[in-house]
């Protein structure tokens, strides 16, 4: 009976149905991830200060991420006077939106993708340039001092660091011959020697500190840093709040995966042997996904934060110049190396 | 190639409606008790005494004038890097080629201070 | 009508109601907003056309960087709008004899039997596979290497224009050179003075 009913929908809302199915999916384990980000977050960033962290709501406080978003629900939002009200709301929409959207394409096994487009890696950075607009529309729709300060040096961080970013995905495009996400990881297939973590070892640096560069997170938070300024969040409360939250640790997850895909070999198994090769490719993913989060959050425990001129030192005239000579040095050894077949 | 566009006009709205949707739960379900003090927009505890919309450093128009200029190049490069190995020795000289010329324009940027943020 | 005509339909009817709010609205960041929808509209105008790469690159520079720059320049100069819709109605009828223009000239263009829509043929749809940015990859740097070099001269040009006409060196600012805080030492700031202890006395 369930198939007659299903045979009932016409050809196209079938394939409708089914995407909206596989992007549930996807969403909703990314949502759990983003809260449980936030989770291990104040928990390891606890534990390198030699607190205990969070540990009040359930057993070992594995509730506190719920608890956080009731209590973010039950908030007022307060949408201050003079703002442009229609835009002030509009701007979580559009943090949100893209942060999502980019993952249509990110291909979680050899043949776990939603959306195989030939041009996924594009598709990405375009994407991720429009979380720009959150931001500046956030801070300037408040119509409030500090948001829009704050708003204006957080875009012009994101667009230096956007082409240092761009920069290094040039090398790894030039190894792999391909846009396509899915193409780039199963270049790498093998043991860890074949992840070009190694030859574009520049590269993955530049890109990865850019990534966090990008996601407004810490060494680089000026946008939300107490002692500097306030950041473009500032008149924000309850769920608008909450969604740019959820925006930046969702793209911080998106960072993440983009790095294992791009350089830690995607979904392929560090070597290629009997007990590595029993867990899946999507385990394999998630591993190094939660490596690169690691990352991220001891970043936040060790490092002070950048002075604003000193960041853009940083993505101007260190990262660009590097990428640069990289993408020189990889053309070189294509072309005249002997070593030129280690990208196959 | 446009089946595959379609799961992701898919993921776009539902992307919108993840924001839109809790924002408007948060606005049936939180309270809304307004006064004229939780409204002011924040300025360290003062009353707000000029207007917000100020006028910028030009600096930060030449930023976004350069991104658009490395985002061009970037443009540029992504295809080339994707036909390297087709288009051999000759793309890769025509593509240093491209790369000297804007370097040229990267260290006069550089001499010129234009990177400088003081 | 099949699914993809829908689709063609609604974003040309979105792009067509962006665009005219880009030149009605009244406020200008709004209208800057707009156009960004316009833009990507277009954007996905040209993805049913198949034209993979220059639909995601009309996101990635229009939307993605022009638009930026827009928005800082209307957000950050104080637009007076009452005085910006002043010349409304007397640019109107310059405007619509352009507007005129532009409409015979696409009718002449689609009816003339040179480029007809009757003889041009349509595309062959292309397989799942098929990679327009290789395509584009293969031809723009061999076939049109000379136009992709002028490119870069522009692009030159455009660094030399920008940087001439926005430098301005401000005398009162002052800032630390981080190369020359790293390499000074405590000899340059600290000197050891000997003397001879003091006797009370």
């Amino acid at each position: 009976m369930l198939t007659n009913m299903w045979n009932w929908f016409p050809g196209w809302s079938q394939t409708v149905i089914i995407d909206l199915g596989l992007i549930i999916v996807i969403v909703l384990p990314l949502m759990l991830g983003v809260a449980y980000l936030t989770y291990a977050e104040r928990k390891i960033i606890g534990y390198m200060q030699m607190r205990i962290g969070p540990n009040r709501v359930g057993p070992r406080d594995w509730l506190q991420p719920i608890a956080d978003a009731l209590k973010l629900l039950l908030k007022e939002i307060i949408v201050p006077t003079n703002s442009n009200k229609f835009l002030f709301l509009l701007a979580p929409v559009l943090a949100i939106g893209p942060a999502l959207a980019a993952w249509a394409v990110i291909p979680f096994s050899d043949t776990l993708v939603l959306a195989n487009i030939d041009a996924s890696l594009l598709f990405i950075l375009a994407l991720t340039s429009m979380g720009v607009y959150g931001i500046i529309i956030a801070g300037w729709a408040a119509n409030s001092k500090y948001p829009f300060l704050g708003a204006m040096r957080s875009a012009a961080q994101m667009v230096a660091y956007e082409i240092a970013m761009g920069f290094a995905l040039v090398g790894v495009l030039m190894a792999a011959g391909s846009l396509n996400l899915r193409e780039i990881g199963l270049a790498q297939a093998g043991n860890i020697s074949d992840w070009y973590l190694w030859p574009l070892l520049p590269l993955f640096v530049v890109y990865f500190i850019s990534g966090v560069a990008e996601t407004n997170r810490a060494p680089f938070d000026v946008a939300e840093g107490e002692s500097e300024i306030v950041g473009f969040h500032l008149e924000y409360s309850g769920m608008s709040f909450a969604m740019f939250f959820l925006a930046e640790y969702a793209n911080m997850i998106l960072i993440a995966t983009l790095a294992s895909i791009m350089f830690l070999g995607a979904w392929h198994p560090p070597f290629d042997v009997a007990p590595f090769t029993w867990i899946p490719g999507l385990g394999w993913l998630a591993v190094k996904v939660c490596l690169m989060l690691f990352f991220m959050l001891w970043f936040r425990a060790t490092f002070p934060r950048y002075r604003y001129d000193q960041i853009m030192r940083l993505g101007w005239k260190v990262f660009i110049p590097v990428t640069l000579v990289w993408i020189v040095v990889i053309g070189g050894a294509i072309f005249l190396s002997p070593w030129g077949d280690v990208f196959h | 190639m446009l089946e595959n566009y379609l799961p992701i006009l898919i993921f776009i709205i539902v992307g919108v409606l993840v924001g839109v949707i809790p924002q408007v739960l948060g606005w049936f379900i939180a309270p809304q008790r307004p006064d004229s003090e939780k409204l002011s927009p924040f300025e360290c505890g003062f009353e707000a005494f000029e207007d917000s919309r100020m006028k910028f450093d030009v600096r930060y128009y030449l930023v976004a004038i350069l991104f658009i200029i490395f985002d061009l190049e970037i443009a540029f490069l992504f295809p080339w890097a994707v036909v390297l190995r087709e288009i051999g020795m000759f793309g890769f000289v025509a593509m240093m080629l491209f790369l000297g010329i804007l370097v040229i324009g990267f260290i006069y940027e550089w001499k010129k201070g234009a990177l400088e943020w003081e | 009508m099949g699914f993809e005509q829908i689709l063609f339909y609604f974003f040309a009817g979105v792009l067509l109601f962006a665009a005219t709010m880009v030149i009605t609205i009244r406020n200008p960041v709004k209208s800057a907003l707009f156009l960004v929808l316009a833009f990507f509209n277009a954007a996905a105008l040209w993805i049913l056309l198949e034209a993979e790469f220059l639909a995601i690159v009309l996101v990635l520079v229009y939307v993605g960087a022009v638009m930026v720059l827009f928005l800082f320049v209307v957000m950050m100069l104080d637009i007076n709008l009452v005085k910006l819709r002043e010349g409304f109605g007397e640019y109107l009828p310059y405007g619509g004899l352009v507007a005129v223009l532009l409409v015979i000239e696409l009718v002449v263009v689609l009816n003339s039997p040179q480029f007809g829509l009757g003889e041009m043929p349509d595309p062959v749809g292309q397989a799942a596979d098929y990679s327009n940015t290789r395509e584009l990859g293969r031809l723009l740097y061999t076939t049109y290497v000379y136009p992709f070099e002028i490119a870069a001269l522009l692009l030159l040009v455009a660094i030399i224009a920008a940087i001439t006409l926005t430098m301005r060196k401000r005398k009162d600012t002052r800032y630390q050179n981080p190369a020359q805080q790293m390499s000074v030492q405590a000899k340059d700031r600290l000197r050891v003075v000997k003397m001879p202890a003091e006797r009370k006395g």
